[in-house]
């Protein structure tokens, strides 16, 4: 699925149904839509906020903008799911990590790692950001960033 | 110094506990009323002294549920003045807040866990258990399709846990084994526990992997089963019993994590960390004085957790603190010449109850009521600590 251009309130809140959209999160949404990576900034003093959430929580300011984000980041920690909790879900192992992003130490994304076994995972691991269709829809993924792309993370 | 105005002013006078299974075909309410009306026979007093009730779930209304709504109705209790739901440890602590504030004089508090279907693939195939998630209770896999949200009150960042553990301090996973063998050789003593069979270390790496490196034999046994407890005054204690047991000193506590669990802060700052040292800077008793202890395994990096955070060891030293405090004859922990561990097989071994049951276990071993299960030398001090890394944690010491 490829969205061009806004999508309204309403079309975002009936493509991710499943999810509690709101008011503090649905710029998020609709950049998923968009197939943008958006987290919340502060306008005053430039803190990333995620989840997100309408104040700043260092300076308490409410001037809060989502910006797309680099994409570059780090693994902080992981799982591999052997097993799903529906008996009917697909047996096979699903790697979802806890991504570092670059733009700020402890900002972190929970996502899926792809284009990597897992057994080749590593903490810090500096992956970059890619995107996976399911569900009709594209959602972010992460992947390792390969020897001659690297030097774009801190 | 914190404040501890409450230090020995309020006792655990009733213990209500209900049959453990894997499948006992019951409502939560049912289970719950089984547990509340031991409890308050064991604690010898009318139903309607109970003026305030601390019901199961983390939902004001706990329809469907063992919430204090439906607790006091099915009860038939006239009237209460303080009514409240919580889960895990929180709720003990909520039920003696209340007791020392006045809100109430005699707080029940009632415990049920199911095997709910976000804890076992047989439990998600039975329609009666997948229908209670429908209600609003917290089962896991609430991001929807949104799998940014996966780690929203999920257990699945404790197996990340394991691994960054292991990767920062260096070491494996005997810190673990020994906790999961501890509780196993327990549970096999106790016939109440669901796990009946004892299992070595190598039972424990062989298990199967489910988040990996988290295994099978890391993970509490989800059950059915319900646990009560009445509390109240000190004063009103000794007048029903010659040697209550008392609450000395407690704590909760909470870090800015929040709810998306990778947000986790470094490993000695997450809230048992907060909570423990909430626990010590009130308890005039110290780990030395300790005879029982609980720190919580529902998953078994939760109670490596709670074991450093105690003090017990440096953090990432548990592992090794465990191999100098095993009963290699009894396949057990004893720590420091003098403390037990876990004496009914906790979650891993009896059967999950969000920790309830280290109450009830306690207070029966310190009342020197445990048969055959009795410690010989009658513990007079217990520590229980019980929660999670990100949410309402508590630490609680009793003693005689």
């Amino acid at each position: 699925m490829r969205n061009y251009g806004p999508i309204d309130d309403f079309t975002v809140i009936e493509l991710y149904s499943d999810v509690q959209v709101n008011r503090d999160n649905v710029e998020y949404y609709r950049g998923l839509a968009e197939r943008k990576l958006l987290i919340n900034r502060c306008g005053d003093c430039g803190t990333w906020i995620y989840p997100h959430r309408p104040i700043c929580p260092e300076c308490w300011s409410w001037n809060i903008k989502a910006e797309e984000v680099s994409g570059l980041g780090s693994v902080f920690m992981w799982t591999t799911l052997m097993q799903q909790r529906s008996p009917s879900a697909p047996h096979e192992p699903v790697p979802v990590a806890a991504v570092d992003f670059a733009e700020q130490k402890g900002l972190r994304y929970l996502s899926r790692i792809v284009n990597c076994r897992p057994e080749d995972i590593y903490h810090d691991m500096p992956v970059q950001l890619t995107w996976i269709e399911i569900g009709n829809l594209e959602w972010p993924a992460f992947e390792p960033i390969s020897d001659s792309g690297r030097g774009g993370t801190r | 110094m914190a404040r501890n105005p409450l230090k020995d002013q309020l006792a655990v006078v009733g213990i209500g506990s209900t049959p453990y299974g894997r499948d006992l075909q019951r409502s939560h309410l049912s289970l719950g009323l089984e547990a509340a009306i031991a409890a308050i026979r064991d604690a010898g007093i009318d139903k309607n002294e109970i003026d305030g009730i601390c019901g199961s779930g983390m939902t004001p209304l706990a329809q469907g549920g063992s919430g204090f709504l439906s607790l006091q109705g099915a009860l038939g209790i006239d009237e209460i003045t303080w009514g409240k739901n919580s889960w895990l440890g929180s709720c003990f602590v909520y039920a003696a807040e209340t007791v020392f504030s006045g809100l109430s004089d005699m707080c029940l508090v009632v415990q049920t866990y199911v095997r709910d279907p976000g804890m076992s693939r047989s439990a998600h195939a039975d329609p009666f258990r997948r229908n209670l998630t429908k209600f609003g209770d917290i089962g896991g896999d609430i991001g929807g399709s949104d799998f940014a949200k996966r780690w929203v009150h999920s257990g699945e960042p404790y197996a990340g846990w394991m691994r960054r553990y292991m990767h920062d301090y260096g070491v494996n996973k005997d810190a673990f084994a020994y906790l999961a063998v501890n509780s196993r050789s327990h549970g096999a003593r106790n016939p109440a526990a669901v796990m009946q069979q004892p299992i070595t270390l190598d039972d424990y790496h062989a298990s199967r992997q489910i988040w990996e490196p988290m295994q099978m034999l890391d993970m509490d046994v989800p059950v059915d089963c319900a646990e009560a407890f009445v509390i109240t005054t000190a004063e009103r204690a000794r007048d029903m019993t010659d040697k209550p047991v008392l609450i000395h000193a407690m704590s909760l506590g909470g870090t800015r994590v929040g709810e998306f669990y990778e947000n986790s802060l470094p490993w000695t700052e997450n809230a048992f960390w907060v909570t423990l040292k909430g626990l010590w800077a009130r308890s005039e008793l110290k780990l030395d004085d300790i005879d029982l202890f609980f720190p919580y395994d529902g998953y078994t990096i939760d109670g490596v957790g709670v074991t450093e955070a105690a003090g017990y060891c440096k953090p990432g030293e548990c592992g090794d603190f465990f191999k100098d405090n095993w009963d290699e004859a009894r396949q057990v922990l004893r720590l420091n010449g003098k403390c037990e561990v876990m004496t009914h097989g906790g979650g891993l071994g009896m059967g999950r109850a969000g920790g309830a049951n280290y109450f009830s276990e306690a207070v029966r071993q310190m009342r020197g009521q445990e048969g055959a299960r009795q410690i010989a030398r009658v513990p007079e001090a217990a520590l229980i600590a019980i929660g999670s890394f990100f949410h309402d944690p508590c630490a609680v010491v009793l003693r005689t």
